[in-house]
């Protein structure tokens, strides 16, 4: 599918106010600073995906809840482990470590931390596009970041050649990076650009 | 010094001695590997899908379906005896599961069945395989001696 520029910057300026919503919401939860990258919208190729994740293999927790309705599409927050334990950590007030993979509480807030950024994002999306959206229950991962990003490419048992992806970096004040990800489902770009007149 | 040369989603490698093939996380994906433990040439491919199911086909590397017939081809190429190949598999996991939805496609798993069933078409026997469960793997085909090495996360790690 061929994008205009116009279309881009419109998509670009989606992924800015829904992800800006997320972050927002990650931010009143933990009651810290956290920092937005300008969203980056493209598309990767298959043999590229590691431009999109820098370490395959790397031990990172993941968040994907799938955004169901008009315009349908997969919301994934990636969170390397230690960033993962900090927001824990934030949400539970505690400075103590957390085993994340032994703990079914902590695992239980990051489903919730993603379950509240990814209504955010809906909600924004919504509101800009009057098409209505719902979040589904969300699932998580934690294990090696490129295994788990695969798994969410292949779940429909189709995957093209290339992906596009909205993909925003969120860094918190002290200690938390982490990356959300938001993949259209197809026809979910013709719908948006249809709404927005483009 | 051994090069380790890095298979990527949907790409297939040959290599000779002493090289290693290597492919990072593994999720559903498969990571099917090709020994001549004679000529010690090897090939791995990295498959996502079980079959093209009618898509256009694009990369053929992409499939089960057609990535074993490939590989074989290509690594004919570096003087393996189809006769003597030998094959090796990991990955094919679940990564997710939704509460209250049974996963339908069960894609690890049909990646999985469709590479054996390919392998049993060509008459490549099937040495060993680490495939299911929930777990990421990375794995490092040695060429010479045809081990697979597999490294999960929290299961650790073994030569298969």
């Amino acid at each position: 599918m061929q994008i205009t520029q116009v279309q881009l910057d419109a998509l670009k300026e989606i992924g800015n106010i829904g992800s800006g919503h997320a972050a927002t919401a990650l931010s009143t939860l933990l009651q810290r600073r956290i920092d937005m990258s300008v969203p980056k919208v493209w598309t990767v190729s298959l043999d590229n995906i590691s431009s999109v994740i820098d370490q395959l293999d790397s031990l990172q927790a993941v968040v994907y809840v799938k955004v169901e309705g008009g315009a349908p599409g997969k919301a994934v927050f990636f969170f390397p482990i230690q960033s993962a334990e900090a927001v824990v950590q934030a949400l539970m007030g505690t400075d103590e470590g957390i085993d994340i993979l032994g703990s079914e509480l902590a695992q239980s807030a990051l489903k919730e931390v993603g379950n509240i950024m990814v209504s955010s994002f809906i909600i924004a999306l919504t509101k800009l596009s009057g098409i209505p959206l719902q979040p589904s229950v969300p699932a998580l991962a934690i294990d090696m970041a490129g295994a788990i990003l695969d798994a969410v490419l292949l779940e429909e048992g189709t995957i093209d050649e290339e992906i596009l992806f909205i993909d925003t970096q969120l860094t918190g004040i002290p200690l938390i990076e982490g990356k959300f990800i938001f993949l259209p489902n197809e026809g979910t770009l013709n719908k948006l650009f249809g709404v927005l007149g483009l | 010094m051994n090069n380790v040369i890095n298979v990527g989603m949907a790409d297939l490698k040959t290599a000779r001695t002493p090289d290693i093939l290597m492919t990072a996380g593994l999720g559903s994906c498969i990571g099917v590997c090709l020994h001549d433990p004679v000529q010690k040439v090897g090939g791995m491919a990295h498959v996502m899908l079980p079959t093209t199911n009618g898509n256009s086909v694009g990369n053929p590397a992409k499939y089960a379906d057609q990535a074993v017939g490939l590989l074989i081809e290509e690594i004919l190429k570096l003087g393996a005896s189809k006769s003597r190949l030998r094959a090796k598999m990991a990955g094919g996991s679940q990564m997710f599961t939704f509460p209250g939805k049974p996963p339908v496609l069960r894609i690890g798993d049909r990646n999985a069945e469709t590479v054996e069933s390919e392998l049993k078409r060509f008459g490549i026997p099937l040495l060993v395989s680490d495939v299911g469960g929930g777990v990421g793997r990375t794995i490092h085909f040695n060429v010479t001696t045809g081990d697979l090495r597999v490294r999960t996360i929290n299961h650790g790690e073994k030569v298969i």
